[in-house]
């Protein structure tokens, strides 16, 4: 269980100090699918770094599963990292490893109890004929993938996922969002999500938390969608933006 | 045999040893001047990226002891500097001339800084998301700097290494100041003192063969590399 006790975070900018995060509580229970949305500069990313603990607040707790993560020594941090894998917006990748090479890389830091075989995970992905591939030969939605795998073949228990999806167009969202939940389905970890697409919140969460300016206003429960083709073709969504509705 | 080409066979035979002797004289500078840019100029050029403010190991203190300290050495002409180090050399080596591991020291000092400002700027080229990506992954230190940034920067670390070995052929080329040799020294002592231009002539040419191979084994190499 993840639990955001009172945090708080204040950054400087060229106007002086203010406030990303602003006394912050909610609880995230294990194997849950949940949001984090908001508008940009919300703090949403700040919340998912102190997660990982990337970021550290200024007040408060991050509690998992009852430690207080900013306040393990060294080795217990490392220890309780590589229970914690992350996707990111813009995949990062390193560019000058293959796909298979990207996916093994955190083997090469840690050694993990239980992995998954590269051919499973690759399979898992979709990505077994691009395995010797550069990231500069993919597209958006395989380097997603690539980074999804890398992050899968940890076998975390939480995986947080930083807009994962902004950078890719609605077919390739639907893509991402579908092996994210198949991910979820297999091996039950739990997913922290941040995103601004409320559409991709829809299909993946069961609960999300709404930030505006740093501040906590809402943690709503998700109704999962009625139509299973509730998913936005681009079609839809561009006619339901530009006319209002198709003639 | 045609007198022209008996001239040119005495010329050849005359001064082979002695350039061929340069060259020795040359590569021993070198060497030494590499191994130091390998061996103090890559973790200098390190520490300066990763003590600088917003990056991991930041400290403003260490940084700007680096900083300031590849700065002075950058700054002073390189004649000034092999003159100025002399005390130094005399004190290490035993005697700061007439010998090129002698001379070895002032251009070993000159690779570690240029080198470092090289790796440096690589490592600022790196995207700002393989550190966050390493550090969310637990990376210790020196998994950050082995298997994310050197491995993102390869080909621009050995351009800039190719780059600094450029120049420093051309400062080993002034070593016969202090009795390095060296084949600089040779085309200005047999060349331009002796007024044999086509001695001086052959001498810059090896050193333009040699600057060219060197600009284009690097070259190739950082491109083979760069899966980008």
């Amino acid at each position: 269980m993840i639990t955001l006790d009172q945090v708080s975070k204040s950054f400087q900018n060229n106007s002086g100090e203010f406030k990303a995060i602003d006394a912050v509580t909610f609880t995230i229970q294990d194997h849950e699918r949940f949001g984090i949305i908001g508008e940009s500069g919300a703090g949403k990313s700040t919340l998912l770094r102190f997660i990982n603990a990337l970021e550290t607040p200024d007040e408060g707790a991050v509690m998992v599963d009852g430690k207080n993560i900013h306040q393990l020594n060294k080795s217990a941090l490392r220890l309780y990292q590589k229970q914690v894998a992350m996707i990111f917006q813009e995949f990062n990748l390193l560019n000058n490893k293959t796909v298979e090479e990207n996916i093994r890389l955190p083997l090469e830091l840690h050694a993990y109890p239980e992995t998954i075989p590269m051919e499973t995970v690759l399979d898992f992905v979709g990505l077994r004929d691009k395995r010797g591939q550069y990231p500069k030969d993919l597209s958006g939605g395989q380097k997603q993938r690539v980074g999804i795998a890398r992050a899968l073949i940890t076998r975390p228990k939480i995986l947080l996922c930083d807009e994962p999806t902004s950078a890719l167009d609605l077919g390739t969202t639907k893509e991402i969002v579908d092996v994210l939940k198949k991910a979820h389905d297999t091996f039950g970890m739990t997913i922290v999500l941040v995103t601004h697409e409320l559409e991709v919140i829809k299909e993946l969460c069961t609960r999300a938390a709404i930030l505006e300016n740093g501040m906590l206003t809402d943690v709503i429960k998700i109704e999962p969608p009625k139509n299973k083709k509730s998913y936005s073709s681009y079609r839809k969504r561009a006619l339901e933006v530009l006319s209002h509705g198709s003639d | 045999m045609d007198p022209t080409d008996q001239l040119l066979s005495e010329r050849i035979q005359e001064y082979a040893p002695r350039l061929m002797e340069s060259l020795a004289e040359s590569g021993i500078m070198m060497g030494f001047a590499i191994v130091a840019a390998i061996v103090f100029g890559l973790p200098l050029g390190t520490l300066l990226f990763l003590t600088a403010s917003g990056k991991p190991m930041e400290n403003s203190w260490l940084y700007q002891m680096a900083n300031i300290f590849v700065n002075i050495v950058r700054s002073f002409p390189f004649l000034l500097l092999v003159i100025a180090m002399q005390p130094a050399i005399r004190l290490l080596y035993g005697r700061a001339t007439g010998d090129p591991i002698a001379a070895s020291f002032p251009m070993m000092l000159i690779a570690i800084v240029l080198y470092a400002r090289f790796v440096e700027q690589s490592l600022l080229d790196v995207p700002r998301g393989v550190i966050e990506t390493a550090q969310s992954m637990g990376a210790t230190l020196p998994q950050l700097v082995w298997k994310f940034l050197y491995v993102e920067a390869r080909s621009s670390l050995i351009i800039g290494f190719t780059t600094a070995f450029v120049s420093l052929i051309s400062y080993s080329t002034i070593m016969g100041v202090v009795g390095g040799g060296g084949i600089g020294d040779f085309a200005i002592r047999y060349g331009y003192q002796r007024y044999e231009t086509d001695v001086m002539y052959v001498a810059i040419i090896f050193i333009i063969i040699f600057v060219e191979l060197i600009q284009k084994l690097g070259l190739n190499l950082a491109r083979k590399i760069d899966k980008r």
